[in-house]
């Protein structure tokens, strides 16, 4: 009984609270004034930092209040910030708030206050406020320095793009104050009477050690300054990866993208962490990082990487299974063993990958840098492949790689290594041709060979065989060795047949042999003569069968102009073949070209089908005949020009063209046309379209007139250039009669003459002989010395 | 007792008394020997001559390279931000005994020392790629590291001075960058003020 008394009065007592609490919620408002107030400030962060608490709670009370908090600057009655803060507030908890002012709270004096309301559903509306705090001055100007002029924020680290506030506090009062960032003045708002500020938006990055940014007095005085630095915005990591090489150790790789390493700030780091294992690893390189497995085989990674710098952190994650990310290391010790003309044997070496695991290799033969063949090996740690079809004497590259059968993730690195195969005998016989010519009454043969293709020469040809047989005594054999690179040589034989054999050989042996005979019979060269038309491509020659066993043809003709030594080429064709094009890049335009075609029996000899001559393009004559003139009459003159070659000329000569002058005034021959020369000047014109005529006689002429002549030839594009025109001067029509007169007479009377004397003392006798004088006798004048002595 | 208390504790104090940072150190007596860790350099005095010859000759070159790496406003503002007010650098006074000018010179160094040391490990940070500014702040750390020593040597040798108290300035460590940059740039401007004068009076 005593008991329960007790019992129920305790029961009574403790109900005694709740019913006070009852009445007083019912009938007053809850006001919780908040206490203690406490503001401190971080000026690197620009932050003012507020605790305070609610004593005022019941010990057991949880309350949610609301505070409304008021910051104002320079002084109280400035207020620029409110703020309703919401909390659970317990008695005695210090609670906490922050603000972070744009302006560096160096420039200002700050003040907060703050009054709380209960804002808790328990409690039945309405809440009234409690009464405002005093103010709470956060002074960050006490330990400024004795500076005239002070510039904030110190050493302020922002990124790039955002917005910075400069203020500056001057001790001098003056109003001439300027502010510049990178020599550019920038220009703020006056706070106050000492305090000025300046909003930098979107600010760039200039430079890693800062920039500087002053202020100073104008014309002397203070300056005061500060460095900002701007730092790149740290972004987040790229194309983040893991793999392994060894199932050992993972290796993790990722793209940084900027440094925003600063002399404020280093240069952002690296951390992996991995979330199944719960282990992380601070990376000592900027864009890889090691990991090394868990010997309990963790099969399954969760990578996160995470990037950080002094403003703000990024992170990208990966999940992957390790044998998933296997990269297995470069293969080594490639070479090739056993190689011979057309295979080679290839083997190289594997790191292995965890215990006994399979790798797939691929093989790769290039030739000339492009992939021949491909070929994929499972090996575990030695590979071997034999390489086949190979050609002989060339130079080859192999190549390998590998990756992990049991996942591909990616191919090793290659390692490549050249070699060469071996040398084989040439596969072909060499391409051979004749020249035949007399020297000295012997048929003398000039044999030429084209040098084998690196594909049928299958490795360094090194001589050339010729065996001269003669076919009219077999027992009779000539060897001659011609060392490389000559490609011709020359043989005098007799009237015999020879037959000539011509083998290539390199270090491994000969080749097959080229086989033609000479015959004994020089054959016939009169042959039919045609012409080609030359093309772009070429020449198209093209001829008629004769018989119906040939083996071949052979198309014939040399490379250059026929005043130069001749460069023999030729060109073989099959059996079926009746015409081709000839292409040389050493075919010129108005160079003639002379193609003989020659049909291959089947005793291999050579017999002249066919001569072809063409241009591969026609030019106009480059010179003109030398024209000689005779039979002057005073109405004719004969012109010749005997000696011109139309053979060398650049174009097939079509005919000729005369051209005369006459004298002023009078009309051209009736052979002749009028035309007008190229200088304006008219002209007569007679054409001669027979290349053969070679003599041309101008008549019809005037006597005793001067006439002017040129005579040039013409081909299909055009006549040869314009020379000087010769002149002559037609004979006197009586001077030509006199001349057929008087000349013979003249020459009678030479011969009478000459007669006379020869014969004049017979013609003495007989026409005038001499009559005696007799004083003159001999007789007489002795009688008459006689007489004058006997006086 | 309370007599001997009053005789004894002046006593006590006086056999304790220190004398302050800048007033004449304790000098080892005329008849004490000096031990120099090695023997002296013969012809020290021309070779601290020498030395003072050589930083002077470079100290304006210096101070050029550093304003420059600085950037604006210090090369157009000497006047204000490099101006030698250096107000706790040591004292030299040109007429005084070679002792005492010696002894000066010490002091001096000592501080420049300290200051240049300063200096370069803040411009490592702030001008890394300022090479040739890096290249004369540690020649002239050399010369300076030389010329202590040959000083030390001279005082010991011939004055029996075998310490000599010194005084550095403040460590820049703890202040803003622009801050450090200026007081570099003061102690440059005083350095080649002073160097011309300390070399000039040997």
């Amino acid at each position: 009984m005593a008991l329960f008394a007790v019992f129920q009065t305790t029961f009574l007592l403790a109900l005694l609270p709740l019913r006070t609490y009852e009445s007083e919620v019912l009938s007053e408002p809850l006001l919780l004034t908040p206490e203690s107030l406490k503001v401190s400030v971080n000026s690197t962060r620009q932050r003012l930092h507020l605790q305070w608490t609610v004593h005022s709670l019941a010990y057991h009370q949880e309350l949610k209040m609301v505070f409304q908090i008021q910051i104002s600057r320079f002084k109280t009655s400035n207020v620029i910030w409110v703020e309703n803060y919401r909390t659970t507030v317990k008695r005695n908890r210090v609670l906490h708030w922050s603000w972070e002012s744009k302006l560096p709270l160096e420039c200002a004096a700050h003040f907060i206050r703050m009054r709380s309301m209960v804002d808790d559903a328990r409690i039945p509306k309405p809440g009234f406020w409690s009464n405002w705090s005093s103010w709470e001055e956060a002074d960050a100007q006490n330990s400024l320095g004795h500076d005239p002029l002070l510039v904030f924020p110190k050493d302020k680290l922002v990124e790039e793009g955002s917005n910075v506030t400069i203020c500056y506090v001057s001790r001098i009062h003056r109003d001439n104050i300027s502010c510049y960032l990178e020599g550019v003045q920038i220009y703020g708002e006056q706070l106050d009477r000492s305090v000025s500020a300046f909003e930098l938006k979107n600010v760039s990055f200039i430079r890693k050690r800062g920039t500087n940014v002053f202020c100073k007095v104008d014309q002397g005085g203070a300056l005061g300054g500060i460095v900002l630095f701007v730092s790149k915005v740290l972004e987040e990591p790229k194309d983040f990866s893991c793999e392994t090489q060894d199932l050992k150790t993972l290796t993790c790789t990722w793209d940084p993208g900027s440094d925003t390493g600063l002399s404020k700030q280093p240069s952002q780091s690296y951390t992996l962490f991995e979330s199944f294992s719960g282990k992380k690893t601070l990376c000592k390189h900027r864009n890889w990082c090691n990991w090394q497995v868990a010997q309990d085989s963790q099969e399954t990674y969760n990578f996160t990487l995470v990037a950080e710098n002094y403003l703000r952190k990024r992170s990208v994650s990966i999940l992957f299974n390790l044998t998933q990310r296997v990269h297995p290391m470069t293969p080594y010790n490639l070479f090739p063993k056993n190689v011979g003309a057309t295979n080679a044997t290839m083997t190289w070496k594997v790191h292995s990958i965890g215990n006994n695991s399979t790798l797939l290799c691929q093989l790769e033969l290039l030739a000339e840098g492009k992939v021949i063949q491909q070929h994929n090996v499972s090996i575990k740690v030695n590979g071997e492949y034999l390489l086949s079809e190979l050609e002989p004497d060339t130079e080859y590259v192999a190549r390998v790689r590998c990756a992990y059968t049991n996942h591909f993730w990616k191919w090793s690195e290659l390692i490549s290594q050249k070699f060469n195969t071996a040398e084989a005998a040439p596969s072909e016989a060499p391409d051979v041709w004749r020249n035949m010519k007399m020297v000295s009454g012997h048929p003398t043969v000039s044999l030429f060979w084209k040098p084998l293709s690196k594909v049928h020469a299958n490795g360094k040809i090194l001589f050339y065989n010729v065996i001269v047989e003669n076919l009219d005594k077999p027992s009779r054999l000539e060897v001659l060795s011609i060392p490389a690179p000559t490609r011709s040589t020359e043989l005098t034989l007799d009237q015999c047949s020879y037959q000539i054999h011509v083998t290539a050989h390199n270090s491994v042996g000969p080749s097959p042999a080229s086989v033609i005979v000479i015959s004994g019979d020089p054959g016939n060269e009169e042959v039919e003569s045609g012409r080609v038309n030359g093309t772009e491509d070429g020449f198209s020659v093209s001829w008629k069968p004769q018989s119906g066993d040939a083996t071949g043809y052979v198309v014939e003709w040399c490379d250059g102009p026929q005043d130069l030594p001749c460069a023999l080429q030729w060109k073989n064709l099959g059996p079926n073949t009746t015409s081709t094009v000839i292409s040389s890049g050493a075919f010129r335009p108005g160079v003639r070209y002379n193609f003989r075609i020659y049909e291959i029996s089947a005793k291999r000899m050579a017999h002249l089908l066919e001569k072809k001559a063409g241009y591969l393009e026609e030019l106009a004559p480059s010179d003109n005949p030398q024209v000689v003139m005779s039979n002057l009459t005073s109405h004719s003159f004969t012109l010749s020009w005997k000696d011109y070659s139309t053979e060398s000329q650049p174009g097939f000569i079509q005919g000729y063209h005369v051209y005369l002058k006459p004298k002023a005034g009078e009309q051209c021959p009736p052979a002749f046309e009028k035309t007008v020369l190229p200088e304006d000047s008219l002209c007569c014109k007679h054409t001669i379209d027979n290349p053969e005529q070679k003599t041309f006689v101008v008549e019809n002429l005037q006597p005793e007139s001067v006439y002017e002549f040129f005579v040039t030839a013409y081909t299909s594009v055009g006549e040869g250039p314009l020379d000087a025109f010769t002149k002559i001067t037609t004979l006197d029509e009586y001077s030509h009669i006199l001349i057929r007169i008087i000349l013979p007479m003249i020459f009678c009377v030479l011969i009478v003459m000459i007669i006379c004397y020869l014969k004049h003392q017979w013609l003495k006798e007989k026409c005038y002989p001499d009559i005696p004088d007799p004083y003159k006798s001999s007789v007489l004048s002795l009688i008459k010395s006689k007489m004058l002595l006997k006086l | 007792m309370k007599v001997l208390a009053a005789g004894v504790v002046p006593l006590l104090l006086v056999l304790h008394w220190k004398h302050g940072a800048g007033s004449p150190l304790p000098i080892t007596p005329v008849n004490a020997t000096c031990a120099t860790r090695h023997p002296c350099h013969s012809n020290l005095m021309n070779q601290i001559k020498n030395q003072l010859t050589q930083l002077n000759s470079s100290a304006k070159a210096l101070f050029i390279l550093y304003y420059t790496a600085q950037g604006e406003p210090f090369p157009n503002n000497l006047d204000k931000l490099c101006s030698p007010n250096v107000t706790d650098f040591p004292p030299f006074h040109a007429n005084g005994t070679e002792r005492a000018r010696l002894v000066e010179l010490y002091r001096i160094i000592a501080y420049l020392g300290a200051s240049l040391g300063n200096i370069t490990r803040d411009q490592k940070v702030l001008n890394p790629s300022a090479h040739s500014l890096h290249s004369k702040l540690n020649a002239t750390a050399d010369v300076m590291r030389g010329l202590l020593s040959n000083v030390l040597c001279r005082l010991c040798s011939k004055y029996h001075v075998a310490h000599v108290d010194v005084a550095y300035g403040p460590d820049t460590s703890g202040k803003d960058v622009f801050q450090k940059k200026k007081l570099g740039c003061q102690l440059l401007g005083k350095y080649k003020q002073v160097i011309a004068v300390v070399a000039q009076a040997f």
